[in-house]
């Protein structure tokens, strides 16, 4: 990796001002580390913001929780009320990575996470994403790319706690030049949807603080399908998140990952379900409005099938048995 | 002739690894973790282009970074590379981060040229060259025997299949590499190899050495399965970055560079034409294979052939056969031998036709192999194995298993025709007038348990424990013994150890007059020797080792319908073993050639892309291998054949498991996937639900 300074932040204003305009936070470094390693980016300054006070806490609201950027994902999987107040969540944690990793990985860090796309990955080609002229992947090898994209590049969001986030209709509260900003998911990867370069909205110097839940929708779950069992990315997921009264949907919001550079919601879908007795039928129409739209490529058609029994699954699963 | 025990101590039961505890405390060393007085790290430049001319390496940069002290060109200034990843330059330097910021610095002038990457495109008659001088795709070598078109007239049954595998990588847990100490005296190489001797005799040769001046020592190494017999490129720029720097360079090779430029198994795309009677007799078989092998099959291939024919047909009696086989070049990088070289493409084609050909007929899979299966040792094991399996009441037709998550089982053989000794294997005992004693063989130790088999035969034959055994392995110092290749070094050393045992207790007998040397007078004879130890030379005789080697597994899978999820819930493995030395060290041994056998037909496939020319997936993100979720309970049937010698078991333990795993997807789902690996999406294709292609 190129050289860099290092600096500890013990306060966000000082994180600030140390990361300046071409600096890097740094908390569980799963990504950042090996980007740097592999000349993907490089840094002027790496800022450690572990010791930023308050960011490691769950605070468990009556109307939300907040989950600091610091928490880290085995905290989320390991917590016991989490698995009852958002099942979903504690489902998509423990599915992220390996136990190692998530033993560091952090809230902040897997939603800024960068694209996986092994061709943006890839050291020797200068693809679109990397300011070349070509998406290689939508011409070439595709298998693992979006089914839906507002722009050339065609890389997905692989954040498994976005998607369900999108799904518990979570804000994240970003800092951005002392003025904390109020971002849905949709907001917070607008613009990767739009621009080839980015990968999410963040601007440098931006940092995410914490994630607020609301607690209105005590269902939730979460479901993935990867290659393997165990270690390795979701070809697609889905978390579904609804409140269940009398067998009927109540406010139910569903959304994918792996398939579109934000997470896959489709307002359309979320309407349909409202109010309605959860069951195959629902469940099916559901995900056909959700995956009407998908322009299928070479390679990536499989994940249509896939999400369709995905999403039929996560929500049934919220009538769960409990 | 010489004869093994009738009764045993040891041989044929359990013995766990005389170094077992060395390797979990650390203590065993690995050429990765020779710290040799004032080493630097080694570090090699790669072609960022699959096909160039090479006009200039300049590496006065590279030298000026701050604890860079060598920098040598792997061949010339002028060269043409043919495939993204081969060696340009080294650097050796006192840091990691220095030789990563040398090798950015060395300046290559390169003039890109056209080429090509995939097996089909390359086929093509306008393709780019990958060799100047030779077509990438040679007209196929055809072999006939018998009269296939009339025996095909005569079937009441004909299937026609394409089954397809791809390049699979060497991946060992131990990446390629060297430590190596080139002084005034000569060179020392530490060396993560399968063969110490091959890697002296290529150093030698390179360097332009004494082969008495190169000494290869490998204490511990993490694997090979054929990719590890030669010196490698990166061993001899190690050997010349050391001379370079008059210090020793430890240049191991990273996962990245694994993927490019080692060897790897070659792809292999069959067209199967296959015929029976009505009464399941196989009548005629015709076959069209080829595969790419790279730019070739590369050298350093001892233990097997890395080219892309296979053995067709597999296993089984076909009285009109007509084959034709070719390879196909290909910018990437070259093949080696492979676990098993042929076998395991060859199986799953074969096993996957036998298994079409079966639902074709009505018959059951197993009782159609039966019929058709010359090998009377497979017959018994697939006798044993589908009783302890529950073939029968588990089988059912394809496809009619019920719900969403089908389950399915299959089976499938393997042949190794190796497996036998490599009579060049010598070895020497000391033995000491306090009894102990130490075996010195040049072998090495590939992680199979080769210490604690000589402990074991050497136990057995003195009448000892095997603890009181001392084994040295890995040096090219000891007498030579050979490479661990092609299943041989079981039934190589073996024979060797029971040489020396014979001959040690002769002379201790002659030396001490006790009659008998063995057990409670081992210590008593050894004490009347004298004040200095005695050698024994000992050599691999005839008649205690034999081959080939075979063996069936079965498979049961899950298979999600709706998301594609392959889930193999039971694997049975019933090898034969001739005479089993350590029950131990062979279970394992299965059992990691049944996890390999599961990569290949679930989870490993090299991706080239041919827009660039990259290997796409050169780390284990996206180059997936069994995880501990994927792998299922394995339960092995030893067949314990002492009355055959010792034979080796690593090769067909890895041949038959992704036939038996395709079968049972097929099973499970009425349909065939014809393509390892089977992922997700190729089960979503073959149920046809994967939606055409928008854009």
């Amino acid at each position: 990796m190129n050289a860099f300074q290092y600096a500890t932040a013990h306060s966000t204003g000082s994180a600030r001002e140390l990361v300046g305009d071409k600096g890097a936070y740094l908390a569980g470094g799963n990504d950042l580390l090996g980007l740097l390693k592999d000349y993907l980016i490089s840094t002027d300054t790496l800022v450690n913001i572990k010791s930023l006070p308050g960011l490691g806490k769950i605070e468990r609201g009556s109307k939300s929780w907040t989950l600091g950027a610091l928490v880290t994902v085995a905290h989320i999987e390991n917590d016991a009320d989490i698995k009852k107040a958002f099942p979903g969540l504690h489902e998509a944690a423990s599915e992220i990575a390996s136990l190692q990793i998530r033993n560091v990985a952090t809230v902040g860090g897997n939603l800024a996470q960068h694209s996986r796309c092994w061709y943006f990955r890839h050291r020797d080609i200068q693809c679109l994403k990397k300011h070349g002229g070509l998406c290689y992947a939508r011409n070439s090898e595709n298998r693992y790319h979006s089914l839906f994209t507002g722009n050339d590049c065609i890389s997905p969001v692989v954040s498994s706690l976005a998607t369900t986030f999108a799904a518990l209709d979570a804000t994240a509260i970003v800092l951005r030049d002392g003025k904390e900003l109020r971002w849905s998911m949709a907001d917070l990867y607008a613009d990767a949807w739009k621009n080839p370069y980015a990968h999410n909205s963040l601007q440098p110097g931006d940092l995410i603080l914490r994630v607020e839940i609301p607690t209105s929708r005590s269902r939730s779950a979460y479901m993935q399908v990867s290659d393997k069992h165990t270690f390795d990315w979701a070809l697609v997921s889905c978390a579904a998140a609804a409140e269940l009264t009398d067998g009927k949907l109540k406010s139910p919001r569903v959304a994918l990952g792996s398939i579109s550079p934000k997470p896959h919601e489709v307002a359309e879908a979320n309407e349909f379900l409202d109010g309605k007795v959860l069951d195959d039928a629902t469940a099916t129409r559901a995900a056909d409005l959700i995956l009407r739209d998908a322009k299928p490529l070479e390679f990536n058609g499989y994940k249509v099938p896939m999400a369709h029994a995905l999403i039929r699954r996560t929500l049934l699963k919220l009538k769960g048995d409990v | 002739m010489p004869s093994w025990p009738a009764e045993t101590k040891y041989i044929s039961h359990a013995t766990t690894r005389i170094d077992g505890p060395a390797k979990v405390t650390g203590r065993a060393r690995y050429s990765s973790d020779i710290q040799e007085n004032g080493w630097l790290y080694g570090m090699i430049l790669r072609s960022k282009w699959p096909t160039a001319k090479i006009t200039d390496i300049n590496l006065d940069k590279a030298l000026q970074i701050p604890g860079i002290k060598a920098a040598v060109l792997a061949r010339d200034k002028n060269m043409t590379v043919r495939y993204y990843g081969e060696e340009l330059a080294a650097v050796a330097g006192t840091t990691k981060q220095a030789c990563l910021d040398a090798l950015r610095a060395i300046e290559v002038t390169a003039e890109a040229l056209p080429f090509v990457v995939r097996e089909n495109d390359a086929k093509k008659p306008d393709a780019p060259r990958v060799w100047e001088n030779a077509p990438n795709y040679p007209a196929p070598r055809a072999r006939d025997h018998g009269d296939v078109d009339t025996a095909f007239g005569q079937c009441a049954a004909v299937i026609e299949g394409f089954y397809s595998a791809p390049v699979q990588i060497h991946n060992p847990m131990e990446t390629m590499g060297n430590t190596v100490s080139w002084t005034d005296d000569g060179v020392t190489a530490w060396s993560s190899t399968q063969g110490i001797s091959s890697v002296r005799d290529g150093l030698a040769g390179s360097l332009r050495l004494d082969q008495s001046k190169v000494r290869v020592i490998t204490e511990y190494m993490g694997g090979g399965f054929g990719a590890k017999f030669g010196a490698g490129v990166e061993g001899v720029l190690a050997a010349k970055l050391s001379k370079e720097a008059k210090a020793p360079v430890r240049l191991m090779l990273t996962r990245f560079d694994q993927a490019l430029a080692v060897g790897n198994r070659p792809s292999s795309f069959q067209k199967i034409k296959m015929g029976a009677a009505a009464d399941g007799t196989l009548l005629a078989f015709e076959a069209e294979n080829y595969g790419t092998a790279g730019i070739g099959a590369g050298g350093d291939s001892g233990g097997g052939g890395g080219g892309a024919d296979i053995p067709m047909p597999y296993l089984y009696k076909v009285p009109n056969t007509r084959v034709k086989q070719s390879a196909v070049a290909v910018n990437a990088g070259s093949a080696r031998a492979f676990r098993a070289p042929g076998n395991p493409p060859a199986s799953f084609g074969m096993e996957s036709a036998m298994d079409d050909l079966a639902v074709k007929l009505g018959m059951d899979p197993l009782e159609f192999r039966l019929k058709n299966d010359p090998n009377k040792i497979r017959q018994h094991e697939y006798a044993l194995g589908a009783e302890k399996f529950g073939w029968k009441q588990k089988y059912q037709k394809p496809g009619s298993s019920p719900g969403v998550v089908k389950t399915g089982i299959g089976c499938a053989g393997a042949a190794w025709p190796a497996g036998g000794p490599s009579r060049n294997t010598n070895g020497e005992a000391q033995i000491n007038p306090d009894g102990s004693i130490e075996f010195r063989l040049g072998v090495q130790d590939i992680g199979t348990g080769t210490r604690t088999v000589i402990a074991v035969v050497a136990a057995e034959m003195l009448g000892l424990k095997p603890e009181q055994i001392t084994v040295k392995v890995g040096d090219t110092r000891f007498p030579p013994g050979p490479g661990s290749g092609g299943s041989t070094t079981c039934a190589s050393i073996s024979p060797t150890v029971y040489d020396i045992c014979t001959k040690a207790l002769e002379q201790l007998q002659t030396l001490s007059g006790i009659a008998d040397a063995r057990g409670e007078n081992w210590f008593k004879a050894c004490k009347k020797i004298g004040i200095n130890p005695i050698t024994v030379h000992g050599q691999w005789i005839e008649g205690l080792s034999t081959n080939p080697a075979g063996g069936v597994q079965f498979a049961e899978v899950d298979v999600d319908t709706e998301t594609g999820l392959v889930t193999v819930k039971k694997m049975l493995g019933v090898h034969d073993c001739g005479l089993i030395i350590d029950t131990l060290t062979l279970e394992s041994q299965i059992n990691g050639g049944i996890i390999m056998g599961m990569g290949y037909a679930l989870y490993e496939e090299r991706v080239m892309d041919d827009l660039s020319g990259v290997v796409l997936n050169p780390n284990f993100e996206t180059y997936k291998l069994p995880g501990i979720a994927d792998v299922p309970e394995i339960e092995v049937i030893l067949v314990n054949m002492p009355e055959r010698g010792v034979i080796g078991i690593g090769e067909p333990a890895t041949v038959p498991t992704a036939g038996a795993i395709a079968n049972a997807v097929a099973n499970a789902i009425g349909v065939r996937v014809g393509s390892l690996p089977i992922t997700p999406a190729k089960i979503l294709a073959a149920l046809g639900k994967v939606p055409p292609a928008t854009a």
